[in-house]
C-alpha cells in the first residue's frame, strides 16, 4: 500500500523526516518496502523566462536565448524549437542536478557560451499525464502567471517535492489497506493526537429509504452480501478530477480516469472501502439483486475481457443480467459513460472467501477483490458512501439525492476481550500495569470498559487476549523486550536411531569422496521413461494438480530419475569420475490412499550414482558394504537381479537383509545411458533407508578379541562359468558351520587346459573355535564336508595341483 | 705379565679407534677376544701364575676385557650410524610432489547449514522431528489456524494433489503432528523440504528447505522467543550478531514477529547482501496462536509457546556467498567439492 507522506499528514502531526517516520512504522507492524521522495533530485532549477531568441552563428539546428532568472540574466543555447520569446521555462542553471544524476554546467556548444539548460518535462521526471498540456520532446512551457515567480526553484512552484512511502501490509490488517488506516498507525506510533478529518462523516445522519428515485436492492444471498449501501446522484457532470486528487490517486499508484470513477478510487485509497458506480440507465428495472451467478452464466467486465461465471461467484444483477462480478470488478454493460445522468455508488460488504474464489476463478485479482478478500469491516460501508457523496458536491459533479438504501442483514459483531493483564505479562513476558496497558490501547481507539477491550469496528482481527498482547507488544515496543531463557524442566537434546543411521551413512559416504546432491522430488512422465522405469512402478506416481509445468508434473515414485539427470548435467559439463549421493524421497501411492485423502507412502532413499576411471560394479558393492558395516549389519545377501529394466541385466544386484530387499544396486542399463547421453559406463544403487533403520545398529558393540589361534586353510575348485561364487560361498559357509571365522576370495583362474565354460575359483578359509584350540583332525572333517557338498551341489572339482 | 696386559690394553684401544668398517672390527674381536685372542690367552696363561695372583691378574683381564667390549660396541655403532646416514642419503624424495590422498567427498551445503542448526538445538535440549512431505492440507492449513477459505491458502501458492492432500507449503505440519502426539514440555526443530508454486530463477525454487521450531510448555513468553533466538544467532551467524523484532503477522502465531539479524556479512555497516540496510531480515517467529494449541489438544489456558521458521537456501547463500540458487540444485561437482 503506499501512501503520500502529505496525505497522511491529515491524520497526524509529522515533523521528523519521511525516512526516520518509516523507521518507526517498520518497528510498531508497517513495513516500509520502499521510500520515494520525489523532487529531491531536482536541484538549482528554477523559473526564467526568455527574453530574445538568435539564430546560432554556427548552427543551423541551435538558436541562442537571453533568459531572465530573476537575479540575473543568462545566455542559454538550445535546439528547442518550441519556444518563443516572453515563454516562461524551467531552467537548470550551471551546477544544477537533475533527475538521474545528471549534472548542468556552464559550457560552450559549438562555439557559443550556454550558462546552463531549458527542461522539458521528461527531463524533471514529469509525464505527459500530469501535465496533458505539454509536449513530450520540446521544452516545458510554464503558466504566464508564473512570471511573478522568476529565479524560484521549480521544485516549490510546481509542488513537486512528495514522499510516497510503499508499505508492507499483513493480510490481518486489511484497514491499513487505508490513508485512514496507516494515519491511524501513523498517530499511534508517533504518540500523537489522531486528527479524525472525516468527524462530519461519521457524525452524519442520512435517512433510510425502501428505494431511491425508483431504484431497489435486495441481497438473495445474505451469506455472501453482509450489507448494501447505496446513494445517488443526479444530473451528473462527468469531467476531470481536480489535479490534488489526481495527484493523490497517482501517489496512489491509481491512474485518473473522470471525476466519478476517481471518487469511488479516491475513497477506497482513503478508507479502505472500494466502491463500485454504475449508470442507472443501464438498470434493468432499477432492480439490482445481489445474487449467485446462473448456469453458465457470463459477464464482460471492464477490462472487456468476458469472464464464464459459476454458481458459486456472487454477482451484482439487475432483473435481466450481471452487472458486476461482486467485489471484483463492474461490468461493461453499466460503466460511468461521457453522458452518464444518473450515478449509483455502491459500497457492499462481501464475504471475504467468497470473493478469493471468485477472483481466482476468473483470473483477475483486483485492488477491490484483494481488500474484500482480507475481510471488510460492515460499519465503514456507509461512511465510504457518505463520503462519495460528499466528494461530489465538493467537484461540483452532481447533485445528491437525499436518503440512502441501507440492506444490512447480519450486524457486524464488535469484538470484546478480557483485558487480562496477568495472562498478557506472561505471554510478553513483561511486567506492565493496567494503566501502562490502557494507555497503549486508547492510542489504538480500543476502548476498555469493565476490564474489557472493545475492538473498534475497523479493528475485526481482534479476537483474542493473544491479539491485545500484540497491541500492547508492539507499541510498547518488541525492542524493549527482554532476552530470557526458556525456565523449563530439562529436555534430552539427541538424535533418534534414524537421524543417527542418515548421518553414519553420509559420514561414510563423503569419506569415501563422493559428493552430496540436493535434487527436486518431481519428475515427468518423460524422465521415468529415460529412465526405463517399470509400468509398476510409473504407476505409483503422484500427480500434482497445478503444476509448474509438464517437467514438474509427477512426485516421484523412484529417484533414478533425478540422480541419471545430475550424473547427466556432470557429464555434459565433461566432469571425470563422478562420485555422487542423495539422501532424499521417493513418493508412491501404492495402495490409492491419495484419493482416500491419506497421505501415501514416503520412504527415505539413499541414491548412488558414479561414473569414471577404475569404477565398476564391485567398487560400487564396496561401498554399499561398508555402508552396511557402518551400521552393524553384518548378515545380508547378494542376489543376482535381471528384471530390473533401468539396470545392465547382467550387472545387477539385489541385497536382502532379512526378508525385505533393502537396495538394488548395478550398472545403469546402455539404453538408459544412450537416453541421457552419457558415454561412460555409470553406477547406480537405491538404498531404502527406512527399510534398512530397523536392522542397523547406530552403536558399535565389543566382542572379544579370540585367545585361541585360527588355521588357515585354502581351497580351490573348478565350477562351470555359471556358477556364482556366491552361492559356494553360501555352501561353504552352510557346512563349516560355527567354525569358519572367513573366508575370502583370492582368485579366479581361467585357461585352456581346465576347459571352456570353466573356472577355478580359490579361497583362503579362516577356521577357529573360540573355546579351544582346534584339531587337524577337525579341520580336516570340516574340509572334506564342504568339499563333497560343492562336488554334489555345484558340480565342482577340487583343484589339485 | 701385568705389562704383557697393558701393552695388549695400549695396542688394542689404539686398533679399535683406527679401524674403519665393520670387517676390521669383526677381526679385532677375533683377534683380543676370540677363543685363541690375545686377551684369551692371557687368561689361559694364569695357571702358571701363584695362587695369590691369580684373582688379581684375573680381575685385570676381566676388566681390560670389559672395556674393549664397550669400546667395539661403541664402534659397532657408530659404524651402523653411518651405515645408515649413507641408505637414508640415497632414499631422499622430495616432498613437494603430489600426495597420494584418498579424495573427500563434500555434504551439500544445504546439509551443512541443517547440520549446524541442529547442532545448536540438541546442545539447547531440542529433539528433530519430521513429517510427510506428501502431507494432509488439514496439518499444512486447517490446523495452523488457517481455515479453508483463509487468504494465506492462496498467498502461498500450494502445490494439491487433490483438495485433501498437498505437497507441504511449510514444514509447521510437523509441529501439529508433534503436538497432537506429545505432551508439553515440547521442543523440537523440524528441518525439511517445503513446496511452493514459485518458478525457478536466481532467487526462488519450488522445493526449499525450512527449520522451524516449537517450544510448547508452562509459561513460555515472547521474551524467551527473543532470548533464544539471539543465542541461537550469535551461535550460527557469530557473537556480535545483533537480533531486532518487528511486528508481523502469520495465522499461526499472535503476537507475531519477524526477526532481523544485523548484517554477518558486513557487520550491519551496510553491504550488498543487506542491500545497504545493514540488517538481514531471518525468520518469521511467534507465540503459538491459541487456536493452533487447541486444534492440537493442548490447553491454551494451561501452556503457551513459541514457534520460528526460516529457509536455509537464503542462509546458506548468504553464508557461503552464492548468488544464484539454481547452483544449489544443478549440483555440478565443481560446485559440491567447494564446499
Amino acid at each position: 500500500m503506499k501512501a503520500s507522506v502529505e496525505w497522511l499528514k491529515e491524520y497526524s502531526d509529522i515533523d521528523i523526516d519521511s525516512v526516520t517516520l518509516g523507521d518507526i512504522l517498520t518497528m510498531t507492524g508497517s513495513k516500509v518496502e520502499t521510500i520515494d521522495q520525489l523532487g529531491n533530485d531536482i536541484k538549482n532549477v528554477v523559473v526564467g523566462k526568455i527574453l530574445k531568441i538568435e539564430k546560432h552563428p554556427d548552427a543551423d539546428k541551435l538558436v541562442v536565448t537571453k533568459v531572465d532568472v530573476g537575479t540575473e540574466k543568462l545566455q542559454i543555447v538550445t535546439g528547442a524549437n518550441n519556444i518563443k520569446e516572453g515563454d516562461i521555462v524551467p531552467i537548470a542553471k550551471d551546477g544544477s542536478e537533475l533527475p538521474g544524476g545528471v549534472k548542468i554546467k556552464t559550457g560552450k556548444l559549438r562555439g557559443v557560451e550556454s550558462c546552463g539548460m531549458m527542461c522539458s518535462i521528461g527531463e524533471l521526471n514529469l509525464t505527459l499525464a500530469d501535465y496533458p498540456n505539454q509536449i513530450e520532446h520540446g521544452i516545458m512551457i510554464l503558466d504566464k502567471k508564473l512570471e511573478r515567480e522568476l529565479g524560484k526553484d521549480i521544485v516549490e512552484v510546481l509542488n513537486l517535492k512528495e514522499d510516497i512511502i510503499d508499505f508492507e501490509i499483513t493480510s490481518n490488517r486489511p484497514d491499513c489497506l487505508s490513508i485512514e488506516g496507516l494515519g491511524r498507525e501513523t498517530a499511534a506510533s508517533l504518540n500523537k493526537p489522531f486528527k479524525n478529518p472525516r468527524k462530519n462523516i461519521d457524525e452524519m445522519q442520512v435517512e433510510t429509504k425502501q428505494e431511491l428515485e425508483g431504484l431497489k436492492v435486495d441481497i438473495e444471498a445474505p451469506d455472501l452480501c453482509y450489507r448494501y449501501v447505496a446513494r445517488m446522484v443526479k444530473n451528473v457532470k462527468i469531467a476531470p478530477s481536480p489535479e490534488w486528487m489526481v495527484r493523490r490517486l497517482k501517489a496512489c499508484g491509481i491512474r485518473s480516469i473522470n471525476n466519478i470513477v476517481d471518487i469511488t478510487n479516491y475513497v477506497m485509497l482513503e478508507m479502505g472501502q472500494p466502491m463500485h458506480a454504475f449508470d442507472i440507465n443501464s438498470i434493468e428495472g432499477k432492480h439490482i439483486t445481489v445474487r449467485c451467478a446462473k448456469k453458465g452464466e457470463k459477464i464482460t467486465t471492464l477490462d472487456e475481457q468476458e469472464r464464464q461465471l459459476e454458481e458459486e461467484n456472487l454477482v451484482i444483477a439487475d432483473d435481466e443480467k450481471a452487472v458486476a462480478i461482486a467485489g471484483v470488478m463492474g461490468g461493461l454493460n453499466s460503466e460511468i459513460e461521457a453522458d452518464t445522468k444518473t450515478v449509483v455508488f455502491e459500497s457492499a460488504i462481501f464475504y471475504g472467501g467468497s470473493v478469493r474464489k471468485t477472483a481466482k476463478k476468473v483470473g483477475l485479482r483486483t485492488e477491490s477483490s484483494s481488500r474484500f478478500e482480507k475481510g471488510l469491516s460492515a460499519e465503514n460501508a456507509l461512511r465510504a458512501a457518505n463520503r462519495a457523496v460528499e466528494l461530489v458536491e465538493l467537484l461540483g459533479a452532481g447533485e445528491v439525492v437525499e436518503g440512502k438504501i441501507d440492506v444490512y442483514p447480519t450486524k457486524q459483531k464488535i469484538n470484546q476481550i478480557p483485558l487480562d493483564v496477568p495472562r498478557i505479562n506472561s505471554l510478553l513476558g513483561t511486567n506492565l500495569s493496567k494503566q501502562e496497558m490502557m494507555n497503549i490501547l486508547k492510542q489504538l481507539d480500543i476502548k476498555v470498559e469493565k476490564d474489557m477491550a472493545i475492538a473498534p469496528y475497523f479493528r475485526m482481527d481482534l479476537e483474542f487476549v493473544a491479539d491485545i498482547a500484540e497491541e500492547i507488544g508492539r507499541f510498547y515496543g518488541y525492542d524493549k523486550l527482554d532476552t530470557t531463557l526458556i525456565k523449563a524442566d530439562t529436555t534430552l537434546g539427541i538424535r533418534n536411531k534414524e537421524q543417527n543411521i542418515q548421518k553414519k551413512v553420509k559420514e561414510v559416504l563423503v569419506n569415501s569422496g563422493f559428493s552430496e546432491i540436493y535434487t527436486y522430488g518431481f519428475v515427468s512422465e518423460r524422465d521415468l521413461e529415460l529412465s526405463n522405469i517399470s509400468e509398476e512402478i510409473k504407476k505409483y506416481a503422484i500427480t500434482i494438480q497445478n503444476p509448474l509445468s509438464d517437467e514438474y508434473k509427477l512426485m516421484r515414485p523412484t529417484t533414478i530419475p533425478s540422480m541419471m539427470q545430475i550424473l547427466a548435467t556432470n557429464a555434459n559439463k565433461k566432469n571425470q569420475n563422478v562420485k555422487l549421493f542423495d539422501l532424499s524421497r521417493s513418493y508412491k501411492d501404492v495402495k490409492q490412499e491419495v484419493q482416500k485423502g491419506e497421505v501415501p507412502l514416503q520412504e527415505e532413499i539413499l541414491t548412488v550414482g558414479m561414473y569414471g576411471e577404475d569404477i565398476d560394479f564391485y567398487t560400487l558393492k564396496g561401498i554399499i558394504e561398508n555402508i552396511l558395516e557402518a551400521i552393524s549389519i553384518n548378515h545380508y545377501e547378494i542376489e543376482k537381479e535381471t528384471e530390473n529394466t533401468s539396470y545392465h541385466p547382467g550387472r545387477c544386484a539385489n541385497l536382502k537383509v532379512g526378508m525385505d530387499t533393502i537396495a538394488t544396486l548395478g550398472e545403469v542399463h546402455p539404453e538408459v545411458l544412450d537416453n541421457y547421453m552419457i558415454s561412460k559406463r555409470a553406477y547406480l544403487a537405491e538404498v531404502n533407508i527406512t527399510k534398512l533403520v530397523k536392522y542397523a545398529r547406530a552403536n558399535k558393540k565389543y566382542t572379544e578379541v579370540p585367545k585361541f589361534p585360527a588355521v588357515e586353510r585354502d581351497i580351490a575348485v573348478i565350477v562351470d562359468e555359471e556358477v556364482e561364487v556366491g552361492q559356494i560361498e553360501k555352501m561353504v559357509t552352510r557346512k563349516a558351520k560355527k567354525l569358519l571365522e572367513s573366508m575370502q576370495l583370492f582368485d579366479i583362474y581361467r585357461s585352456e587346459k581346465l576347459g571352456e565354460n570353466k573356472k577355478s575359483v580359490a579361497y583362503s578359509l579362516v577356521f577357529r573355535d573360540k573355546n579351544k584350540t582346534l584339531s587337524d583332525e577337525e579341520i580336516n572333517h570340516t574340509m572334506e564336508a564342504i568339499v563333497s557338498e560343492l562336488e554334489k551341489q555345484l558340480g565342482a572339482e577340487l583343484r589339485k595341483e | 705379565m701385568e705389562k704383557e696386559i697393558a701393552e695388549i690394553k695400549e695396542n688394542s684401544i689404539k686398533e679399535i679407534s683406527n679401524c674403519r668398517e665393520e670387517k676390521e672390527l669383526n677381526a679385532l674381536k677375533v683377534k683380543y677376544l676370540g677363543k685363541k685372542g690375545e686377551l684369551t690367552v692371557v687368561l689361559r696363561g694364569m695357571g702358571n701364575l701363584a695362587p695369590e695372583e691369580r684373582p688379581i691378574i684375573g680381575s685385570l683381564v676381566n676388566q681390560v676385557r670389559d672395556e674393549l667390549e664397550t669400546l667395539m660396541k661403541e664402534k659397532e655403532k657408530e659404524f651402523k650410524r653411518k651405515e645408515l646416514e649413507k641408505k637414508l642419503k640415497t632414499e631422499n624424495i622430495d616432498v613437494t610432489e603430489p600426495s597420494k590422498k584418498v579424495n573427500l567427498g563434500s555434504l551439500h551445503p544445504i546439509t551443512q547449514i541443517i547440520d549446524e542448526v541442529e547442532e545448536i538445538f540438541l546442545g539447547m535440549g531440542y529433539q528433530i522431528a519430521d513429517g510427510p512431505e506428501v502431507e494432509k492440507a488439514i496439518y499444512n492449513f486447517d490446523k495452523l489456524n488457517t481455515p479453508p477459505d483463509h487468504p494465506a491458502r492462496d498467498l502461498q501458492d500450494t502445490f494439491y494433489i487433490t483438495e485433501d492432500i498437498v505437497l507441504r507449503s511449510q514444514t509447521s505440519p510437523v509441529q501439529a503432528r508433534v503436538m497432537e502426539n506429545q505432551k508439553p514440555p515440547i521442543k523440537i526443530i523440524c528441518p525439511g523440504a517445503v513446496y511452493r508454486s514459485d518458478s525457478v530463477d536466481a532467487t526462488h525454487s519450488p522445493v526449499f528447505h525450512q527449520i522451524e521450531g516449537l517450544v510448547v510448555d508452562k509459561n513460555i513468553a515472547m521474551t524467551d522467543l527473543k532470548g533464544t533466538l539471539e543465542m541461537f544467532a550469535k551461535k550460527c551467524l557469530g557473537e556480535n550478531t545483533k537480533i531486532r523484532f518487528r511486528p508481523h503477522h502469520f495465522p499461526f502465531t499472535e503476537p507475531s514477529a519477524e526477526a532481523d539479524v544485523s548484517c554477518f556479512v558486513c557487520g550491519g555497516k551496510g553491504c550488498r547482501v543487506c542491500k545497504g540496510e545493514g540488517w538481514i531480515e531471518l525468520l518469521g517467529c511467534g507465540m503459538v496462536h491459541p487456536n493452533v494449541l487447541k486444534n492440537c489438544g493442548i490447553d491454551p489456558e494451561e501452556y503457551s509457546g513459541f514457534a520460528f521458521g526460516f529457509g536455509v537456501e537464503r542462509i546458506a547463500m548468504a553464508k557461503f556467498g552464492i548468488e544464484d540458487m539454481r547452483l544449489l540444485f544443478e549440483n555440478d561437482v565443481r560446485f559440491l567439492k567447494q564446499f
